[in-house]
């Protein structure tokens, strides 16, 4: 008694705190832990529990629609990653190093602008574009799809790229430079190690975005071009499959250790 | 030899305008130990960034051996930097970082490698070659930067107040060692300091700045005996400084007299000051007391207090005409007593302003 009120404003001290805490959880969590649960119920009628089992992890890796699937989706998450990646680094170089210019605030609004913007509106939005860009062209494919993830991730990318630049010191940069690196060698032996860990946290975000995309994807995939999460959606039109059930516990388990890896990375300072 | 040519540098524009340097014009000569003291903010740091290449000069040109560098980018000038945090590479061993330059400029792997040994030894780091340079304490972190700067033998090594970071033994250990090192590599040494003892110790020469501008240049000793401006003997050391009466010059010397006592011949600063009120420089240990009698005595005043400390006793000693000035003595008398102030004359330096 004496101890807590010798803090009385500390929230964790707060009497509903405890209690509305766990509830938020159990809101959270509950809808996913019941999903994991039954990806291994030996059973195909969803709601009654038989028997453990790993038969639907099997059956989904068997299904060809699944295995196209994922295929076009890891292709599209990891060549677009791989793309923003590149440009968003580029952009927090240039939005946190050297002298400063005008207007290098409104870049950095620029880029980060489109997470505010609703999703739905940038998919509108692409798609007529892209429509456009394509009846010019005539070019078809994946391409497209790659393009459009590409773009979304930038912002993704930029943020923890930029957040641990603006950490680092250019004091290493400099001491490169009097040490007789050019521009170009400070970058590769100076500035890209240490801000690995930020490309790196900025990379995995971008994945894990990419990989979860529905609205964008759905709009902009031609034929052919279905991505896991376009495939789920479209099973569980014809109810939910304990199937399903298995590709989104995969799905969960690699975006839960992207984002681990993430937080670790992030942490390790220079 | 760097030859600083009228350089000037402004940072921003218009109202927010800081002049930190106004037309600098010193001469480095080569192979030399070249200290840059002066009071925080008056331009040390940027003038060795201007040296490096971190800083462009807004006016002015600095030459190297004759040739100008002021507009190189910084890879391109044979200069390196010890760093005030040192700006060790955290990710590279101590032997990576020690290599570095000399990688960059693209030598031959067993070239970098004797180097980088030959470093480790001449700063005495050789078992540490394979740590991880955040394992290392302040002071060896300050020997691997040092290490660093000079494995591609610079021309000219400049370094930003590189030993204040370290406890005040560590410092005067370190001290020697870089005047050691600079004498062994015959490299040119540019050092920053606020620390006067610290200038008056290490360097061949030093340049005095104040708010931008270079105040005086010269030997320490020229420095402390000879200051040319109050700022100069004020900042070099303890001093007082005293009012005068300029009757002329006899023979490149100023003939001065004191509220008292006999004509003088002092040292001055400037042989075209006019007649009339000028300041006199008189260090603390040149004062010898007398009797407030004695005829020789230059000016006399009252014993207001006394500080022992240990090899001699500090006496802040009341003038009559207003002022207080501090002696040094060994056998003091007690405050409250009347006393003369003499002074050898070739001691006394009359200020130019
Ligand atoms: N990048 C900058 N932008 C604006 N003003 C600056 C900049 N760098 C230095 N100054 C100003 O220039 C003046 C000289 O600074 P400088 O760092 O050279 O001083 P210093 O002699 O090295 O001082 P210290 O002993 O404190 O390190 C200061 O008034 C400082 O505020
Ligand atoms: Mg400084």
């Amino acid at each position: 008694m004496a101890r807590r009120s010798t803090k009385p404003r500390e929230l964790r001290r707060q009497p509903l705190f405890t209690w509305v805490s766990w509830c938020v959880l159990g809101v959270l969590y509950a809808p996913i832990a019941v999903l994991i649960l039954f990806s291994f119920n030996d059973n195909r009628a969803v709601m009654s529990w038989t028997e453990f089992s790993l038969r639907w992890y099997g059956a989904a890796l068997e299904n060809e629609g699944i295995r196209n699937a994922a295929v076009v989706s890891f292709k599209v998450a990891a060549i677009a990653t791989t793309a923003a990646t590149i440009i968003a680094t580029m952009a927090a170089l240039a939005t946190s190093r050297g002298p400063g210019y005008p207007g290098r605030s409104a870049a950095i609004a620029l880029i980060n602008q489109p997470l505010m913007i609703p999703e739905i509106v940038t998919a509108v939005a692409t798609l007529a574009f892209f429509s456009i860009l394509r009846q010019v062209t005539g070019w078809t494919g994946l391409g497209w799809l790659i393009l459009a993830h590409t773009v979304f991730c930038i912002p993704f990318a930029y943020m923890p790229i930029r957040a641990r630049l603006a950490d680092m010191p250019d004091t290493f940069e400099i001491a490169a430079a009097d040490l007789y690196a050019t521009p170009w060698q400070c970058f590769r032996h100076v500035t890209l190690p240490l801000l690995m860990p930020g490309v790196l946290a900025g990379a995995m975000l971008a994945f894990v975005v990419s990989l979860d995309d529905v609205i964008i994807t759905l709009m902009i995939a031609g034929p052919g071009e279905t991505t896991l999460p376009i495939y789920i959606l479209g099973q569980i039109r014809r109810g939910v499959t304990p199937e399903v059930n298995a590709v989104s516990t995969i799905l969960i388990a690699i975006t839960v250790l992207m984002i681990a890896a993430m937080f670790t990375l992030q942490k390790k300072r220079p | 030899m760097i030859d600083i040519d009228n350089v000037t540098k402004q940072f921003g524009e218009g109202a927010a305008a800081v002049q930190a340097l106004r037309r600098v014009s010193l001469t480095i000569p080569e192979a030399s130990f070249f200290t840059l003291l002066g009071p925080s903010g008056c331009g040390k740091t940027t003038l060795l960034r201007l040296i490096a290449g971190f800083e462009l000069p807004t006016g002015g040109d600095i030459r190297l051996d004759g040739q100008s560098i002021g507009h190189l980018p910084p890879h391109h000038r044979p200069v390196n930097t010890v760093f005030q945090s040192y700006a060790l590479f955290p990710h590279m061993t101590v032997a990576r970082n020690i290599g570095f330059g000399l990688e960059m400029q693209g030598r031959k792997p067993s070239d970098v490698a004797a180097t980088v040994n030959k470093m480790l030894t001449l700063v005495r780091m050789e078992e540490y070659a394979a740590r991880r340079v955040d394992q290392l304490s302040g002071g060896q972190q300050q020997r691997v930067a040092l290490a660093r700067a000079l494995a591609p033998h610079p021309k000219v090594l400049l370094l930003d107040e590189p030993l204040s970071a370290l406890d005040l033994k560590l410092r005067k250990q370190m001290q020697g060692e870089l005047k050691r090192l600079q004498a062994e590599t015959g490299i040119t040494f540019v050092f920053v300091t606020h620390d006067q003892g610290e200038a008056l110790a290490m360097s061949d020469q030093i340049a005095v700045m104040s708010a931008g501008e270079v105040q005086q240049v010269g030997s320490p000793e020229a420095i402390y005996t000879r200051p040319r401006s109050a700022f100069v003997a004020d900042f070099i050391g303890d001093t007082n400084i005293v009012p005068a009466t300029l009757l002329r010059y006899e023979g490149g010397r100023a003939v001065i007299r004191f509220a008292q006592g006999p004509e003088l011949c002092a040292n001055a600063a400037s042989d075209a000051l006019a007649a009339g009120p000028v300041q006199v420089a008189l260090r603390p240990e040149t004062i010898t007391l007398t009797d407030a009698a004695d005829p020789a005595a230059l000016m006399c005043g009252t014993v207001a207090e006394s500080t022992y400390q240990g090899a001699a006793t500090q006496l802040t000693v009341r003038l009559e005409t207003g002022p207080e000035i501090r002696v040094e003595v060994t056998d003091p008398p007690s405050p409250g007593a009347r006393v003369g102030i003499a002074c050898d004359a070739a001691m006394l330096q009359v200020l130019a302003d």
